[in-house]
């Protein structure tokens, strides 16, 4: 190990937490020659992210990273999360966890497949919640009122059902808790901010980094995802 | 007995049955009750909100189901107008309007929530609730559209026909009845409601399809649900389609062979013929239903296979995992799936009233020298290793006890082997054999051959003696000596086999 490699390594980690791009092309290309052809900088790399729990990948030329699982240094803690969205209330979170989700399954079925989706509209998100939440909103005709536990789908259901599309009957709507339409836009803006998706016009593109991470952390990650969904909750050393 | 079981059977099993068939009439009373008297100082009280509800339901149905539109607020607007000046014969301003059609609707949609009423549920022992929507909305093309709930359209039906499981059949037994009495006005009026609940049908079969595509279970399930109480009657009403139109048919050969009156004769024939338009058209859009259903089917096999081939594949499916979190019902878990593709949190929060007690906060204008204070830890904890230290122990002590009474029984010079002591362990503790401290306990002892309760109580030099001298506790001038036969074994519940073992006091 030298000294100049050391300090590469360490370039390429704090370009990487500053959150600006090492990539092929553009500013650090000269970094992301070094991590592609000095094997030492490049596990280096990898071990200094590791210890921060901060996991790396390589998407298309490029460099991105993201919070490992429970990491308390650099991730969002709740309460985070809710004032960086515009939100208060944890179920209020959680669909937002929701729709998120049903945005990334509007352009991919698995980890492995793009379904060249090239954008998605606020009205598609909407659309598509509702059809996921069909199924438990169908039951919702007949619910039994002290069975609906916080942090149940049921809960989020119901916060999403008692929604009207729009406040009014504009449907440029703002960003807003009052309806769906507003309630997908704060997600919308919450995933530009982070600088996971593009608008333009109504449409919401996802950009190379929504891909890198959702095609590379869920196909890396997917035994832990799958404990994870198995109850497995607790255990962060995977 | 048998009596009062049936009737009690009735009263529970049931109860929540026939609560959801209230259910579709719940709106109606929910909102013709006060609906105007507390709006506008009741200004506008001689309006009915009942018949305005079933008037607005009808021109939905009209809309969706029939012309295949949906509905804009405009389209609304306008149809309600006429409303106001044809059956109420009121003179409304056009602000006046504007703010009781705006009402009306806010509370035929409930401002986009559904009605919920609540009811107890004797066979679950549980409150539950009950909702629907009349009215739902959704945006196309920037344009919020409304259209009618399949809930909406059955309650619409339901007030003037005969509720079975294929209203189709049922409007078709009427609309024979009908045209065999030469009532074509009313046989017109009976095939419209056909056409409604076959429209209702195909937007059955679209939201099938939806939640199909979404989650395989569901869609399954809804599947299953819409051919038991929709497509299974389909041949059936095929069947009496064409009976009906044999009864068009000769109906229209008599008034051809009829000579009466011109004037009653044109009239009947302009009816039958009608009658026979519609009757095709009722005719032609069941069979688009057909085809509809049958395209269901194929893309239900497909989508289901397609599931099944997704579950061997080894990549991480989105839709395979939420529907296992939905199942589950913790929506906790989606925050593992979604924090870990965010950005780093690097922008650390500083309270802005830290500035303001920064700023306020003096100085002392002496140090006070501060008290070291020796803090000790109170807590006791327990950890794990620890309790599974302390039953084994207790164990080794409980056991030990009876081998020092049995040793104690013998004279110096005399014992015993294994086996007997085994036979005695077995008559005092239950599943001694299915316990591991017993065979760990006896490794533990074979660390030595020789055992003096005396010289233990000063010295302990093993786990065994620890235990041994908390067995031997009030007890002196005991020892014991141990010798083993290799030859000799003792086998217990057929798996274990252990060298036979003597005690013998010295």
């Amino acid at each position: 190990m030298t000294n100049r490699n050391l300090e590469k390594a360490l370039d390429i980690v704090s370009e990487l937490i500053m959150g600006r791009a090492v990539e092929k092309k553009g500013d650090n290309a000269s970094l992301y020659q070094e991590y592609q052809n000095n094997s030492e900088v490049y596990d280096m790399v990898g071990l200094i992210l590791k210890k921060m729990n901060i996991n790396i990948f390589e998407y298309n030329y490029g460099l991105y990273i993201s919070p490992g699982e429970n990491n308390k240094t650099f991730g969002y803690t709740n309460e985070e999360l809710k004032k960086a969205i515009g939100v208060k209330l944890n179920r209020e979170l959680y669909l937002c966890y929701f729709i998120i989700y049903n945005i990334i399954t509007r352009f991919y079925n698995d980890s492995a497949n793009y379904t060249y989706v090239e954008y998605v509209k606020q009205e598609d998100i909407i659309g598509s919640v509702d059809s996921t939440l069909a199924g438990i909103i169908s039951n919702l005709s007949v619910l039994a009122v002290d069975e609906v536990e916080a942090g149940s789908f049921k809960e989020l259901a119901l916060v999403w059902e008692d929604m009207p599309v729009v406040s009014g009957e504009d449907v440029s709507v703002r960003a807003s808790r009052g309806s769906k339409a507003g309630f997908v836009k704060l997600v919308f803006n919450f995933l530009t901010s982070e600088g996971l998706m593009l608008e333009s016009e109504g449409r919401y593109y996802p950009k190379e980094k929504f891909k890198a991470l959702v095609e590379n952390y869920f196909e890396t990650y997917k035994g832990r995802l799958y404990e994870i969904l198995r109850g497995d909750k607790e255990d962060a050393t995977h | 007995m048998a009596e009062e079981f049936i009737l009690t059977r009735d009263i529970i099993q049931d109860h929540s049955e026939r609560m959801l068939n209230i259910k579709k009439y719940y709106p109606y009373f929910k909102l013709t009750e006060n609906a105007f008297t507390q709006f506008a100082g009741g200004r506008f009280e001689e309006l009915d909100m009942g018949y305005i509800l079933m008037a607005v339901l009808r021109f939905f149905i009209e809309e969706n189901n029939f012309r295949e539109n949906d509905v804009t607020y405009e389209e609304y607007k306008a149809f309600m107008h006429g409303i106001y000046r044809r059956d109420f014969a009121i003179a409304l301003d056009s602000d006046e309007e504007a703010e009781v059609t705006s009402y009306i609707f806010d509370k035929i949609k409930n401002d986009g929530k559904p009605f919920a009423y609540t009811y107890f549920d004797p066979a679950d022992k549980k409150r539950k609730t009950v909702r629907m929507k009349l009215i739902d909305s959704r945006i196309k093309e920037d344009v919020i559209c409304y259209y009618i709930t399949s809930d909406a359209i059955e309650f619409y039906l339901d007030t003037k026909e005969i509720k079975d499981e294929s209203s189709i059949s049922v409007a078709q037994v009427l609309l024979g009845k009908m045209i065999a009495a030469s009532n074509f006005r009313g046989g017109i009026e009976v095939i419209k409601r056909i056409n409604s609940e076959v429209s209702r049908l195909k937007a059955r079969k679209n939201e099938v399809l939806n939640i199909l595509s979404y989650d395989v279970f569901e869609g399954a399930k809804a599947y299953e649900d819409f051919v038991n109480t929709g497509m299974r009657w389909f041949e059936d009403e095929q069947k009496l389609f064409a009976k009906n139109m044999e009864l068009v048919k000769e109906a229209v050969k008599r008034i051809e062979s009829y000579e009466g009156d011109d004037l009653g004769k044109k009239d009947t024939a302009r009816e039958i013929f009608y009658l026979e338009a519609e009757l095709k058209k009722a005719v032609n859009k069941h069979s688009e239903l057909l085809a509809a259903c049958t395209d269901l089917q194929i893309k239900a096999d497909e989508i289901i296979e397609g599931a099944k081939y997704s579950k061997l594949r080894r990549s991480f499916n989105f839709k395979d995992a939420l529907r296992t979190m939905m199942d589950d019902g913790d929506s906790t878990a989606l925050q593992y799936m979604i924090t870990p593709i965010l950005s780093l949190n690097t922008k650390k929060q500083f309270s802005l009233c830290l500035i303001d007690e920064l700023l306020m906060a003096k100085p002392a204008a002496e140090e006070k020298g501060e008290k070291i204070k020796e803090d000790k830890e109170t807590v006791e904890y327990i950890y794990e290793d620890e309790v599974e230290e302390r039953r084994i122990s207790h164990n080794y002590v409980e056991i030990i006890r009876v081998l020092l009474e049995k040793l104690s029984r013998c004279q110096i010079g005399e014992g015993f082997d294994l086996k007997s002591f085994n036979f005695d362990l077995a008559g005092i503790f239950d599943g001694i054999y299915s316990n591991g401290d017993y065979y760990s306990m006896l490794v533990h002892m074979c660390q030595k051959k020789r055992y003096d309760i005396d010289e233990v109580a000063v010295d302990t030099d093993t786990f065994f003696e620890a235990d041994l001298k908390e067995a031997s506790k009030g007890m002196s001038d005991l020892a014991f000596e141990l010798s083993f036969d290799n030859e000799e074994k003792v086998v217990i519940k057929d798996i274990f086999e252990i060298s036979n073992i003597y005690f013998k006091r010295v």
